[in-house]
């Protein structure tokens, strides 16, 4: 059932990454496309890739996103917060209350992070968002910055603007970008790097997870740099400014190239390196592609066309996507879903909104393992199987199970009905799936739900072995409905659909 | 005759051949888990050691946990809610909170150690930052990706689920302790210090299961598979034996008690489980602090107390070791609002019929100025590594990255 991987003496490197021949870009090489790309397949979104070339379908993935815009709310508070802040610093007197004030604003930026976190999810759930935003929790895993730190949300809402607005561009680029973004340069204490006084933790960081990974630049190559980045500081909070009097001006030497080298030019330098061609790669295939190691020469082929293009983004998305390497039948189905992945496309598969219930909805993310913007550490998520253990399982099945349970209006909290009130009027009701919706489904014969499901909810590698264990379900069933509910249910709590 | 199959491997592989539905049973005892535990190569260690971690989240007040009566500068740096009536004295100088009767009184058994003043250089005042730097074990100016005890389960355990049938690690509440975070996947467990443990057994589980007993292949799906089996037996399991569990003494009601008791029945029922992890939350006492500081500890006594005795009763105390921990300590200067503000140092506890007992270590110099922070005497990491080295047995040096100096504890 599961395929041996390819290796250069099964599937040569030269083909890897040619696109995928058109005459095999059938249902489940586009279903493969969509789930991986996005976050689910469903048989419309399959129809009408099908009518289109594998290059038009990804080109037309992200074509149509729009960037996540900024509430009403998160703005204000962000015009005012830098003089809120000096306020409580240097107005008030009484320590009191300033303790008092500094809490209220901090009960104001939590309410706004809450918001922003259920409007991302909102937005990804949206189909022609979701590539471009699974692509950004691709590169939060790479740029880590995490809330706990950063308490500061229009800070990380600005840093997940520039990484949406990074699709395009070149990676050093993007990489110089972020530098310069104040949720990073707090996170990674660049404003605390000063020619006196160095800070690597930015350099490091720079070289071991976002260019070239470990083992591929000296201590002395991060001390150097760090002084290159000296002087990067923020106003007004949200706003970067070079600071001359604290940049070291002086010479360096990084990668054995000496000069007066600022932290731009470093990023430049960087790139030189044989491991920056690579490194990316690696991270994407792990995100995308596989759990398991793919060789070094795949990757190294890859590279060598990536950093003949400058390195862009666009380029690799597209290279890769379309490549025969990616549509492997090894490499179908293979994959865990993250809890982001596993909640949204689930939200997608039954054509479900959001739970519109922060409280349970943000809380099932935590339990999953995958609290918006908090990653466990600046390593970000691992991914893969190390998403899966006995608490997020349960997890996983318990939002499940609740998206099958009616819902008791009477017992929600104040809170909750706010919340429902707000989703109503938004016309986002739909957040449960309720008997009549699985009625229809009830005209067929027991084989053919079971087709009609397996085919619908889960790749082709495990749907013999389940079709006759649903349809035993189903046959002889004196309470057709619930039987058929309670296949559904364990169906999507299956390992099946948990990969992708 | 047919040999018993050594790993859940085979146990699937033949469940999937002969159509004996390796989880056909409904309620009833998964008989084959025992001869499971059997078949697994070194057998049951009856006499291995267990490590229970209790978290104070929020950041202990160390000085009024264990209060240095004797001197003046305790009084001078909080005139408010600096303690003074119903001192339990531990010796002339030091004194337990009026709600720690129980810990003074395993501490007078001799089954309690008090290392005082514990901490790290450079310390840093953020509750998530320091809980990390305590969870992961590093410096405060280095991050770990991996917890002390995920590197302790990644140097022991043999990582894969199907191979071991009980956890490598269970913890109390919703999320996975940053103290088990490992390089590699161990098979741990959670549940809630309450109520059932897993589902009760419905129609869609049922369904559930029968769809979990087609052959997956191998890989991931082959580990979600194994995973999924896993905690459904292990649920059913834990449910079974915390159910039936005939507690020796009476537990509060308190989460942390609940928490206890259900440890206490795991290790009853012998489970291979190594390491336990409770957490009890509430510590961040920046205003009014004298009642809820007095709660929290009067909590936290009468739940170790409790869970004490019952192993103690059960014959499990020989096997069981104990250890609070942190984020931080408190202030030393009172702030303006009864309370007091995050600090450094602060003492823990290690219980334990093994324990030496005693006070281990130095008290904090309490001649600062006002506002000024406790400068640590221990090193956190030189309990860790005693617990790892002289408890576990464990490769300490290897886990923590250096050697700590062991203290005397056990």
């Amino acid at each position: 059932m599961t395929l041996p991987a390819p290796t250069p003496a099964t599937f040569s490197v030269d083909d890897a990454w040619k696109p995928l021949p058109l005459h095999v870009w059938d249902q489940e090489a586009a279903a493969h496309l969509l789930r991986r790309i996005g976050f689910s397949a469903t048989p419309e979104r399959v129809a009408t890739a099908l009518k289109r070339t594998p290059e038009k379908e990804i080109i037309d993935a992200f074509a149509h996103a729009e960037p996540l815009k900024m509430s009403e709310a998160l703005a204000e508070y962000r015009d005012h917060a830098p003089a809120n802040h000096r306020m409580i610093q240097r107005d008030i007197r009484d320590p009191e209350q300033k303790r008092a004030r500094r809490n209220e604003l901090r009960e104001q930026e939590n309410e706004l992070f809450r918001d922003f976190a259920m409007s991302w999810f909102q937005h990804a759930r949206q189909p022609e968002n979701s590539a471009t935003e699974k692509f950004v929790l691709f590169l939060q895993d790479i740029f880590v910055v995490d809330r706990r730190t950063v308490r500061d949300t229009p800070a990380l809402f600005a840093l997940q603007q520039v990484l949406r607005a990074g699709i395009k561009a070149d990676y050093p680029e993007l990489c110089k970008s972020v530098s310069r973004e104040p949720a990073m340069i707090r996170y990674l204490n660049l404003d605390q790097n000063t020619a006196r006084k160095p800070n690597e933790n930015f350099a490091r960081e720079l070289f071991e997870l976002f260019t070239l990974g470990e083992g591929n630049y000296s201590e002395a190559d991060i001390k150097e740099s760090a002084r290159a980045f000296t002087g990067y500081r923020t106003r007004q909070r949200y706003e970067f400014y070079f600071q001359r009097n604290l940049h070291d001006s002086r010479q360096k030497t990084v990668f054995g190239e000496s000069g007066t080298w600022r932290g731009d030019d470093v990023i430049d330098l960087t790139f030189q390196q044989a491991a920056a061609r690579t490194f990316l790669i690696g991270e994407f295939i792990k995100f995308y592609l596989t759990d398991e190691t793919v060789p070094e020469a795949y990757i190294e082929a890859l590279g060598e066309q990536w950093a003949a293009r400058r390195f862009n983004l666009a380029y690799l998305i597209e290279t890769f996507f379309q490549s025969r390497l990616f549509f492997h039948p090894a490499y179908r189905g293979n994959m865990v879903k993250s809890p982001v992945q596993f909640y949204l496309g689930l939200c997608q598969d039954l054509r479900l909104d959001l739970i519109p219930f922060e409280g349970r909805l943000l809380k099932g993310m935590d339990v999953m393992g995958q609290s918006f913007y908090n990653p466990p550490n600046v390593r970000g998520w691992l991914y893969g199987e190390h998403w899966i253990n006995s608490t997020t399982i349960s997890a996983r099945r318990q939002v499940v199970d609740y998206l099958f349970s009616p819902l008791n209006e009477k017992s929600l909290n104040a809170n909750d009905q706010r919340d429902l009130e707000k989703a109503r009027q938004a016309e986002r009701g739909n957040f449960l799936i309720t008997a009549e919706q699985l009625q229809v489904l009830l005209e067929m014969e027991p084989a053919r739900i079971a087709e009609h499901l397996t085919t619908y909810f889960i790749t082709p590698h495990f749907r013999a072995a389940y079709q006759p264990v649903l349809a035993e379900l189903l046959a002889d069933s004196p309470t057709p409905a619930a039987d058929l509910r309670h296949a559904v249910i364990a169906l999507l709590q299956s390992p099946a659909y948990n990969l992708c | 005759m047919p040999t018993l199959p050594l790993t859940r491997r085979e146990f699937i592989r033949r469940s999937a051949g002969g159509g004996l539905g390796l989880l056909a049973f409904t309620g009833a005892a998964p008989s084959f888990l025992a001869q499971s535990a059997l078949a697994q190569a070194p057998g049951p260690e009856k006499d291995r050691s267990i490590l229970v971690v209790i978290q104070l989240a929020g950041g202990n007040d160390g000085l009024n946990t264990l209060i240095p009566y004797s001197d003046d500068n305790y009084y001078r740096l909080r005139p408010t809610i600096g303690l003074k009536d119903d001192l339990i004295p531990v010796n002339e100088d030091l004194a337990f909170h009026p709600s720690c009767g129980p810990l003074h009184q395993l501490y007078d058994l001799g089954q309690l150690s008090i290392v005082q003043n514990v901490g790290y250089p450079n310390p840093n005042r953020s509750h998530f930052r320091s809980s990390e730097i305590w969870e992961t074990a590093s410096s405060s100016d280095a991050v770990q990706h991996t917890g002390w005890l995920g590197r302790y389960f990644d140097n022991t355990c043999s990582g894969t689920p199907q191979e071991n049938a009980d956890p490598a690690a269970v913890h109390l509440g919703d999320i996975i302790p940053q103290s088990f975070l490992a390089e590699r996947s161990h098979s741990v467990f959670g549940m809630n210090p309450r109520g059932r443990v897993g589902k009760r057994q419905d129609p869609a589980a049922a369904a559930y299961e029968k769809l979990l007993q087609v052959d997956h292949g191998a890989g991931s799906a082959s580990y979600l598979q194994h995973t999924m089996m896993d905690t459904l037996v292990t649920e059913r399991r834990v449910e079974q034996i915390i159910t039936g569990y005939k507690a020796m003494t009476g537990y509060p009601g308190s989460q942390l008690a609940q928490s206890l008791k259900r440890v206490a029945a795991l290790i009853h029922a012998e489970l291979e489980t190594r390491v336990y992890f409770v957490s009890q939350g509430g510590y961040d006492t920046h205003a009014n602090q004298h009642n809820s500081h007095a709660r929290l500890l009067g909590e936290l006594s009468a739940a170790m107390h409790a869970f004490q005795r019952d192993l103690t009763a059960h014959k499990k105390d020989d096997q069981v070791l104990t250890m609070t921990f942190s984020e931080f300590g408190r202030r030393p200067s009172e702030n303006g609002s009864g309370g007091t503000d995050h600090g450094t140092a602060a003492p823990l506890f290690v219980m334990g019929s093994p324990v030496k007992g005693g006070l281990i270590g130095n008290a904090p110099d309490l001649k600062l100025e006002s506002n000024k922070d406790l400068q640590f005497s221990t090193d956190f990491r030189r309990v860790y590594h005693t617990v790892l080295d002289r408890w576990l047995a464990a490769d300490a040096e290897k886990i923590l990255g250096s050697a700590y100096e062991p203290l005397p504890l056990v």
